[in-house]
């Protein structure tokens, strides 16, 4: 089951991959980004990486997403 | 009892990834997506403490807990973006 949830995860790493590259708004893209790290930080604590999934999920999924969001504003200033 | 307990649990999880995933890319418009992450945020914190359970490390309800404070801030951080706050 364990592996099972694994492959799924696995799965959801590369759907939010090519969603975050296919999608037409901005904030999606960006969204499904964070996504993507979001499952690998998963797949590092299933993997028995749990100091590598904590940063992970501080940098990946927290930082880099305010960080996309707070330049997008400043750049353009429309969704 | 406490097996087929967690076994439930399991099923559960792995079925809401998948409906989950689905509204992701079904989704119509930007605040689904973003409902999405954040309903995959809550089940990703009940697969890690489970998974701490299943193998017998108790340092991986760590990462559950750190990343149930930092969730938080990505879908505030979004919200903020749509309302043009940011």
């Amino acid at each position: 089951m364990i592996e099972m949830l694994i492959i799924l995860l696995c799965g959801g790493i590369v759907t939010s991959g090519i969603l975050a590259v296919r999608l037409e708004s901005t904030v999606g893209a960006v969204v499904s980004a964070g996504l993507a790290s979001l499952f690998a930080a998963v797949t590092y604590v299933l993997l028995a990486a749990p100091d590598v999934a904590m940063t992970e999920a501080s940098i990946g999924s927290g930082l880099s997403t305010v960080i996309f969001l707070y330049a997008i504003r400043k750049t353009r200033g429309e969704d | 009892m406490a097996e087929v307990m967690l076994n439930i649990a399991q099923t559960l999880i792995l079925i809401s990834i998948v409906f989950g995933i689905l509204r992701l890319i079904l989704g119509a418009t930007t605040v689904d997506r973003v409902i999405a992450i954040d309903l995959l945020t809550i089940i990703s914190i009940a697969l890690i403490a489970l998974f701490a359970h299943h193998a017998g490390r108790f340092i991986y309800l760590d990462v559950a807990l750190v990343y149930g404070l930092l969730s938080f801030l990505g879908v505030l951080a979004v919200a903020r973006f749509l309302e043009k706050g940011l």
